[in-house]
């Protein structure tokens, strides 16, 4: 299974903190930051390049800001399997409904304590992990517990 | 020691050391499996991570794969039957072990061998890794267990940190799903109760197009509502969770002060275990009923304040020949109790106008009597053609009469026609002093002076005397104005006032004042007190006669 998932995030604690998260919960998930939408968005266009499961995207950033990612990344239909991450702090129900519309997955709290925010990183991968995206088609039914093929 | 043996033993040793650095299962298999596979005459080692009956959750394996129609055979050979089929996989034989745990999936670990194996001796390694197996999974439980602790009480802490530092009952719903989804549950709906009916107010999910998918369907919100009826009524009625399309939810009723004033629906795809004991959920949804609970009572105080102020303050200025006038009235940004200031316009018989501004101090019950009773005074006085000081005299010795400690601060301003413009006589007890903005010109600040009336059996009173050439307009307010504070402390008099009364020259006497008490407010943020502005513009009638 693909384990390689994209972060953008422009700010330095936050990406240590990321870090240092995925890497307890995760160790076996390969983070690569990028501190701006305009980077990523170069990296995803870049012919043959690995492409990520997931990307856990921060909305305020300078240059193109999250939620032009957003729209830029779903008018890529090379990149409908994508799960798109919003890991926000910002409070405005607004942004939250414009994530959505645009084609945000999740839209999640960063919170202030560590073990928190380890714990919200970590259930939110385990969420997608267990149930990939599948295009722009709405699930609305629990999986059973699914079979895993893990291959030592 | 035969050279296998000092291999194994190295092995023993590496699974034994790494047992405390496991973050999950599948690491743990990736530990375990390979040095079974390694001993002599292994052909293939399969685990079964088994479900509550008789189902198995995960299969995991080295050698030969453990697919399709293998599977049934493993399971069969778990559970201690000699399957066919074993010959064709090129097993001569299959060493079975088995672990269980209190509160943990159950496993069993097949080792297949070929006609080579020392099937003594691997069903001895097998047994080892067993303890092994044991030993990891038990530590996983532990720090499994510590973690979802951890995250509990950092929960409950943040909760109460972001749920006390607003007022504000939409944002405080609004913060409650978002805290515990994911960290606790993979959705959270908050609903409360209004004229005894469930509204949902507040919503999350990890996914957002479930919860958009969920929340579309009229059946799904038709038993949601019933739900949360129920549980409003004291009942517990159970989710219908295909319905719901989650694996379990939860409904915590949210009770503050005896009233169960809605409540919190948890959706969860997660495993039992992961699920957050009902005390927690208790816990937090009394914590988030108790910020809903005091907010919605701060609202409702706040709303009863302004009301009241309002029946304190003239529902509108007279119209006046030759002058236009306009007030403006905020209530401080966090302020519960009716506040003291006044101000009126009246004009006496001889048609003398009297602008009249005053302060009482303090706030609440008392403060807002002695307000009307101070405004009434002033204005029935002038009206009756009393010079303002004599007026002013007069509420004083009503004051000292009444006892009352609280003091007042007041302006009066009495405006004349005069050849070219407005003669004003303006005369303070302890009252900020008033600015006269110049069409042509920079604004000028008049004199204060004089005491709070209340204070003094003779009061003290300051007289000045301004004149107001046709366009300028004389601004007077009370202290909340002048003495709101910025972050660092620096008043909006000393920083921001004749600025912003300059840049506001040009606009109608209503939006002057409304902005200029905004202004004022914006600087000082949520620690503003009451402001209250009156301003007369000379020779421009008709103009704007706002008042609020």
């Amino acid at each position: 299974m693909n384990d390689l998932i994209f972060v953008v995030e422009d700010t330095d604690e936050d990406v240590e903190a990321i870090e240092r998260a995925i890497s307890r919960s995760h160790p076996h998930l390969h983070p690569e930051f990028f501190r701006s939408g305009t980077e990523v968005l170069a990296r995803l266009a870049e012919p043959g390049g690995r492409r990520p499961w997931l990307m856990l995207l921060d909305l305020n950033m300078p240059g193109e800001d999250g939620l032009e990612v957003i729209r830029r990344l779903r008018g890529d239909s090379g990149l409908d399997d994508l799960t798109i991450v919003v890991f926000s702090s910002s409070e405005d129900e607004a942004e939250t409904d414009a994530c959505h519309a645009a084609g945000a997955d999740s839209y999640i709290f960063k919170p202030l304590n560590f073990a928190l925010f380890q714990s919200v990183l970590s259930r939110t991968l385990d969420y997608w992990r267990g149930r990939p995206r599948s295009g722009n088609v709405a699930r609305t039914v629990v999986p059973p517990p699914g079979e895993s093929s893990a291959h030592t | 020691m035969r050279e296998a043996d000092a291999g194994w033993a190295a092995s023993l040793h590496r699974m034994w050391t790494s047992v405390v650095r496991i973050t999950d299962r599948d690491e743990l298999a990736r530990l375990i499996l390979p040095p079974l596979q390694a001993l002599p005459g292994v052909v293939a080692v399969w685990g079964l991570r088994h479900a509550p009956g008789d189902g198995v959750l995960e299969y995991r394996w080295t050698g030969v794969p453990l697919e399709g129609d293998r599977r049934d055979l493993a399971r069969a050979a778990a559970a201690g039957l000699i399957p066919p089929g074993l010959p064709e996989l090129g097993f001569a034989g299959i060493v079975r072990d088995r672990f269980d745990l209190a509160g943990e999936p159950a496993g069993t670990i097949l080792v297949a061998v070929d006609d080579t194996a020392d099937v003594p001796m691997i069903r001895t390694c097998l047994g080892q890794v067993i303890e092994v197996t044991r030993e990891a999974i038990r530590r996983l439980a532990l720090r499994r267990a510590e973690l979802a602790q951890q995250t509990r009480d950092a929960l409950l802490a943040e909760a109460s940190l972001q749920m006390d530092a607003v007022l504000d009952t939409t944002q405080t719903i609004r913060r409650i799903p978002r805290m515990a989804v994911p960290a606790i549950a993979e959705g959270c709906l908050v609903y409360v109760a209004e004229d005894g009916r469930p509204v949902l107010r507040g919503s999350v999910h990890v996914d957002m197009r479930r919860l958009a998918a969920l929340l579309g369907d009229p059946a799904v919100t038709a038993h949601l509502e019933h739900l949360v009826s129920r549980a409003l009524q004291g009942a517990a009625p159970p989710a219908d969770t295909a319905l719901l399309a989650t694996r379990a939810a939860d409904l915590q009723p949210l009770l503050a002060r005896g009233q169960v004033v809605g409540a919190m629906v948890f959706l969860f795809d997660r495993d039992d275990a992961a699920i957050p004991p009902a005390g927690f959920l208790r816990d937090l949804a009394a914590r988030a009923a108790l910020a809903i609970d005091n907010g919605s009572r701060y609202e409702r105080r706040r709303r009863d304040v302004l009301t009241m102020q309002q029946h304190l303050l003239p529902t509108r200025l007279p119209e006046i020949e030759g002058l236009s006038a306009a007030a403006a009235y905020l209530v401080g940004d966090r302020v519960i109790e009716v506040g003291g200031d006044f101000y009126d316009v009246v004009t006496a018989a001889d048609g003398t106008t009297a602008a009249l501004i005053g302060d009482v101090c303090g706030r609440g019950v008392e403060a807002a009597a002695l307000t009307g009773m101070a405004r009434h005074t002033l204005a029935a006085l002038l009206q009756e053609g009393v010079t303002p000081a004599r007026a002013m005299t007069g509420l004083n010795a009503r004051l000292r009469l009444d006892g009352s400690w609280r003091f007042v601060t007041a302006g009066v301003a009495s405006l004349r026609p005069a050849a070219g413009g407005v003669a004003v006589d303006w005369v303070s007890a302890g009252h900020p002093a008033p600015v006269v903005l110049r069409q042509k010109g920079d604004p000028v600040r008049g004199d204060g002076g004089g005491a709070p009336l209340g204070v003094l059996a003779v009061p003290r009173i300051a007289a000045s005397r301004l004149f107001l050439e046709t366009g300028d307009t004389l601004i007077i307010f009370t202290d909340g104005l002048t003495e709101s504070r910025g972050p660092d402390g620096v008043m909006f008099e000393d920083d921001a006032l004749g600025r912003t009364i300059d840049r506001l020259r040009d606009r109608p006497i209503g939006e002057l004042v409304h902005e200029l008490a905004a202004a004022s407010a914006s600087f000082g943020g949520a620690h503003t007190d009451d402001i209250a502005v009156l301003a007369i513009r000379a020779g421009l009638a008709n103009e704007v006669n706002g008042d609020e």
